[in-house]
């Protein structure tokens, strides 16, 4: 009898033990959703878009709201990257060491601020978009090839312009095209070339273009969100880098052609609208911070004042009149920079002498305006001869500003050279502290084989403290200086990488 | 018997159980050092296949052992072909056969006693002397298209700020070599400075420049700015005998009075200062007396004498960057593009509008148009460069407003309508005002403040005392007195005068005292509060003037033109 009462729990034992068992030795996650769950509407894959986009606003270790010290935002590195080597940022009372050295061209790879993890971040998820999000397609039926397109053209255009900043930043860099979805997809790869990855971009974003849309039906989805226009003004700045002049002016024709886009009037509430507001007619693609997430340039320019404008800036770029005060550049005092304290005003205000508070610190970061259009056709333009429909934008640009009869170097319309030194000081006004002057200077010097290095050479002249001047000028001479090392982490986790033969 | 036999039995078990259990026993190897690192000489021994001759030096001028020991220091490792390239220099045919001495000096001058990394490299001279007692010079070359750091214009920095135990190691790939030469030999053997190294044998600084180690620790470093014959020529001086008769007044170049003296010593300026230390400060002492240089970078063209002067832009003298920084054991020689010498200046007054700076220039919608707060935010911002104040204690003390208005009463008659408006006196307003003046040559001088006196309230009182280069002025002003009564005599006879074309008491301008300017520079006048605070401190201008000159006149108008009745 005993026995049998043994006999018949453990069995009852047994029985529900193993009932219970489905439950129990499921692995998935209690409070997250793995990707075999993922990828099964078109609102996951509408998600994960979003996902891309958002990633472009935090920094990469960043999970909440509040900005995440432990890594700078992607549009902190893009500021830094685009100014700190050049003449118009000067560092302020609290500049970080690291950031001090790459203002002295004195880059080691043990300088956090050259880790392009930010970037490759945002590449993952447009790979993973572009990989996962066609298998939907079979599962919901509401989702459309055309959803499909449009979804995938936005990561391969992000994706782009992704690579486009690593070539310009790093020269070759890993191309990683597939998505890493799990610990087997992590494998060390070798840098592709330069006009590889070039090339890659272009094909991207060809196929980008015949898929984006031309608009979202909302002015604040198509600033923030690619659209056939985000893909024309990639696609022409990167044609611009590769000296592919007509294909570059057909792309920026595609937008003045569409009559979507137009410079704001330069009046009083132009600075408002444009930047301290954004997502303004002129805009094409902006980075949309806003209240629930702020840009970081409140504590880089005014809170801990890392950073300041040149004197150069107000004084040689845009120089005042001392005479007569009502002629002023609209784009100087009070738009770049508030002169009298050498404040970087342009993130940072709600109008010409107000700065904003903390908490309403979301100016947009401005990666294309239409005014950057004008310029891109002016200067490519100029490369194939027709410096006079060159000349005609740039008066456009500068009318609209009301830059002063000092700043016009009023070059011949064939004077090659001096139409193009032209059109790049007007990208220093117009597009003061936007992150894009060492590009531009960059682009300038190395345009037929390094044929104008002494443009590069100019500004660092002008940038670096006079103690350091000449050994940074005679760093320069060696072309892999203009680009920045791999980040030691990087070297050391993927064994295939090889350093920039200038910082071995 | 028998149990002491069972007893020994036992006991032997027992310790051939010992024995056998301690054999058993795998011995423990504990790790006694905290790092794998190796120290300098460690990092040689594992490289030898790039060092062993340097290593081999190392061991004869017995350093090896104190460069493997606790310690910072940096060191210049030359390579195997940098040493054997080295060795017949000194004609040595391995470094068993060379001179010890020699090698001693070698490597003292190849290391230093702190951790220098790249960071610390300039275009000048390593912030940290060598052990043989000269500085190294740094800059950047291209080797094999690359560029790369050149110590000394002698070896590449092939591998830099290898960081080893007790220190960082640089390999480069040639033994540098210590200047063997002083100052005046180097120029006595370049014959492109002939008619200069004459005329400084014939004055005497010749032997000043000639001594090496100089126990006098001023003139332990000399830096000459040599003119070369092609730049006297230039301007006309083809011989020494020319120079000579150019300037020697007195016939005896020796004379510390003699044109000819001076212009020599002008050329020389104390301390070891190569062109990225030139650039750095604004002015630079010279052996003549009371004589500054001063210097600036522009683009990328070392000037000296560059200067400002009552408006007038004196072009100044470019040093020639390829043929400068030519380092001897006691100092530097630089070459300049254009013959100069020191100008003797008559003491000029200067009429100093304190509310005309830089900051509020570039503001043409606020410059004489309208009022501007310059606000201090924390200890290490300077909203105004040429104008320093320390924080206040209380909340908004801490900003000078540029203050302009043709209307108030406050500024309607100050020179150009504008005053400088800063809050002073302890305990809770900054305690002083530092301004740096516009350049004034060296003489003797009154110096006048004029301000619009105002009290903030019946009771303020702001009791002053002025100081120049931080030596005190003899009377103190109160920028809450006003300007007694009586004619422009008996007024300057109690240190009194009316600056302003207004004849309001409130207009006054206090002689504050005497001083001696040395040097014809720009010099830091400091306002120190010493009794009293308030808000309404209306500094508008201050005068400089000749002691020999009239005192009273000019005045000044509100348009800021001088009114002389």
């Amino acid at each position: 009898m005993k026995k049998i009462i043994i006999k018949c729990t453990c069995f009852l034992v047994l029985a529900t033990g193993f009932s219970s068992c489905n439950k129990w030795l499921d692995l998935k996650p209690q409070n997250g959703i793995v990707r075999e769950d993922f990828w099964k509407t078109k609102e996951q894959v509408a998600a994960a878009v979003t996902g891309i986009y958002a990633s472009l606003l935090s920094s990469p270790t960043a999970t909440s709201t509040t900005i995440n010290t432990t890594d700078r935002a992607l549009a902190e590195y893009l500021w830094v990257w685009g100014e700190a080597r050049a003449d118009m940022a000067t560092p302020g009372i609290f500049i970080s060491p690291e950031e001090l050295e790459m203002v002295n061209v004195n880059m080691l790879p043990t300088n956090s601020l050259v880790n392009w993890r930010a970037l490759y971040r945002t590449i993952n998820y447009c790979n993973t978009v572009i990989q996962l999000a066609p298998e939907v397609l079979a599962l919901d039926p509401t989702f459309t090839q055309g959803q499909l397109d449009a979804a995938v053209s936005e990561a391969l255009a992000i994706r782009a312009l992704m690579y486009f900043y690593l070539v310009r930043s790093w020269g070759d860099v890993p191309l990683k095209l597939d998505a890493t979805i799990s610990d087997q997809d992590i494998v060390p790869i070798p840098k592709t070339g330069q006009d590889s990855v070039l090339n890659q971009i272009v094909a991207d974003l060809k196929k980008a273009e015949t898929g984006a849309v031309f608009t979202y039906g909302n002015k604040a989805f198509d600033k923030g969100r690619v659209t056939k226009y985000t893909v024309n003004a990639i696609l022409a700045d990167v044609y611009l880098w590769m000296e592919k002049y007509p294909e570059s002016v057909a792309e920026c024709n595609k937008i003045i052609n569409s009559n979507q886009f137009g410079l704001l009037e330069g009046n009083a509430s132009w600075f408002n609208n444009l930047y301290a507001v954004g997502n303004s007619n002129e805009s094409i693609f902006e980075f949309q911070f806003d209240v629930q997430k702020l840009n970081p340039f409140y504590r880089m320019f005014v809170q801990t004042r890392r950073w300041q404008s040149s004197f150069r800036v107000l004084e040689d770029m845009y120089t005042v009149d001392l005479v007569d005060d009502t002629k002023k550049d609209i784009r100087a005092e009070g738009s770049a920079l508030r002169a009298a304290d050498a404040t970087i005003w342009k993130f940072v205000a709600s109008d010409f002498n107000s700065l904003k508070s903390l908490d309403q610190s979301y100016t947009h970061w401005f990666v294309y305006r239409y005014a950057d259009i004008l310029l891109m056709k002016a200067e490519a333009l100029n490369q194939i001869g027709m410096g006079a429909d060159a000349l005609a934008l740039v008066y456009q640009v500068r009318t609209r500003a009301a830059a002063l009869v000092a700043t016009d170097l009023n070059p011949s319309p064939t004077d090659k050279n001096g139409i193009a030194d032209f059109i790049l000081e007007e990208r220093a006004r117009e597009f003061a502290f936007e992150g894009k002057r060492w590009y531009d200077v960059l682009r300038n010097a190395k345009r037929n084989n390094y044929e104008r290095a002494s443009i590069l050479y100019d500004v660092v002249a002008n940038s670096v403290p006079s103690d350091r001047q000449q050994a940074a000028l005679n760093k320069y001479k060696d072309k892999n200086s203009h680009y920045f090392p791999i980040f030691v982490y990087e070297m050391q986790t993927n064994k295939q990488l090889i350093q920039n033969p200038f910082y071995k | 018997m028998k149990k002491s036999l069972a007893k020994l039995l036992l006991s032997a078990s027992a310790m051939v159980f010992v024995l056998v259990l301690m054999t058993g026993c795998k011995k423990l190897i504990i790790k006694e050092t905290t790092t794998e690192d190796v120290n300098i000489v460690g990092y040689l021994d594992k490289n030898l296949d790039s060092f062993s001759l340097f290593r081999q030096i190392l061991e004869r001028t017995e350093t090896a052992a104190y460069l493997n020991a606790y310690g910072a220091y940096t060191l210049f490792a030359p390579t195997n072909s940098g040493v054997r390239a080295y060795l017949p220099k000194i004609g040595a045919t391995s470094v068993e056969t060379a001179d010890i001495a020699v090698l001693k000096d070698m490597v003292r001058f190849h290391l230093l006693e702190d951790t220098v990394t790249t960071g610390a490299f300039t275009d000048g001279k390593l912030p940290v002397i060598t052990q043989y007692g000269q500085y190294l010079i740094t800059s950047v070359g291209q080797k094999a298209g690359a560029s790369t750091y050149l110590i000394n214009r002698q070896a590449f920095d092939i591998q830099p700020d290898v960081r080893v135990g007790n220190g960082i190691i640089h390999v480069i790939d040639n033994v540098l070599i210590a200047p063997k030469l002083t100052v005046a030999k180097a120029l006595e053997a370049n014959p492109n400075y002939s008619i200069f190294t004459q005329a400084l044998k014939e004055t005497g600084y010749f032997d000043l420049l000639n001594i090496d180690k100089n126990p006098d620790p001023s003139k332990r470093w000399l830096t000459v700015l040599a003119e070369s014959n092609q730049v006297l020529a230039d301007s006309g001086i083809t011989s020494y005998a020319q120079l000579k008769a150019k300037y020697s007044k007195t016939g005896n170049p020796k004379l510390i009075t003699d044109s000819l003296n001076l212009y020599c010593a002008y050329h020389i300026l104390s301390g070891i200062k190569f062109l990225g230390d030139i650039i750095i400060a604004t002015s630079h002492t010279t052996l003549a007396p009371q004589e500054v240089v001063s210097s600036k970078l522009e683009n990328q063209e070392v000037l000296i004498n560059d200067d400002v002067f009552n408006g007038v832009l004196e072009p100044g003298v470019t040093l020639k960057r390829p043929t400068s920084d030519v380092a001897s054991n006691n100092g530097v020689i630089h070459d300049a593009s254009a013959h100069f010498t020191l100008k003797y200046r008559k003491p000029t007054a200067v009429f100093w509008d304190c509310s005309d700076f830089t900051e509020i220039r570039k503001l043409p919608a606020y410059f004489r148009k309208q009022n501007y707060n310059f606000v201090k935010a924390n200890d290490v911002d300077f909203p105004i460069k040429d104008i320093i104040w320390p924080m206040g204690a209380a909340n908004g003390t801490s900003t000078l407003q540029y203050s302009f208005s043709t209307a108030s009463s406050i500024t309607n008659f100050a020179c150009n309508a504008d005053v400088n408006i800063l809050p002073l006196g302890a305990p809770n307003r900054p305690f002083w005002v530092d301004y740096r003046t516009p350049t004034i040559i060296k003489g003797r001088y009154k110096v006048w403040v004029g301000y619009r006196a105002q009290k903030q309230s019946s009771s303020s009182n702001m009791q002053c005392n002025v100081l120049i280069d931080g030596v005190t002025m003899q009377r103190p002003f109160n920028f809450t007195e006003v300007r007694p009564n009586g004619t422009d005599g008996e007024l300057e006879s109690i240190g009194w005068k009316r600056y302003t074309e207004n004849t309001s008491t409130n207009w006054a301008a206090r002689l504050v005292g005497t001083v001696d300017i040395l040097t014809t520079e720009r010099h830091m006048l400091r306002i120190n509060s010493i009794n009293g605070t308030q808000n309404n401190n209306n500094l508008d201008m201050i005068h400089f003037i000749p002691v020999d000159e009239p005192q009273v006149l000019p005045r000044f108008k509100p348009d800021g033109s001088k009114l002389f009745l």
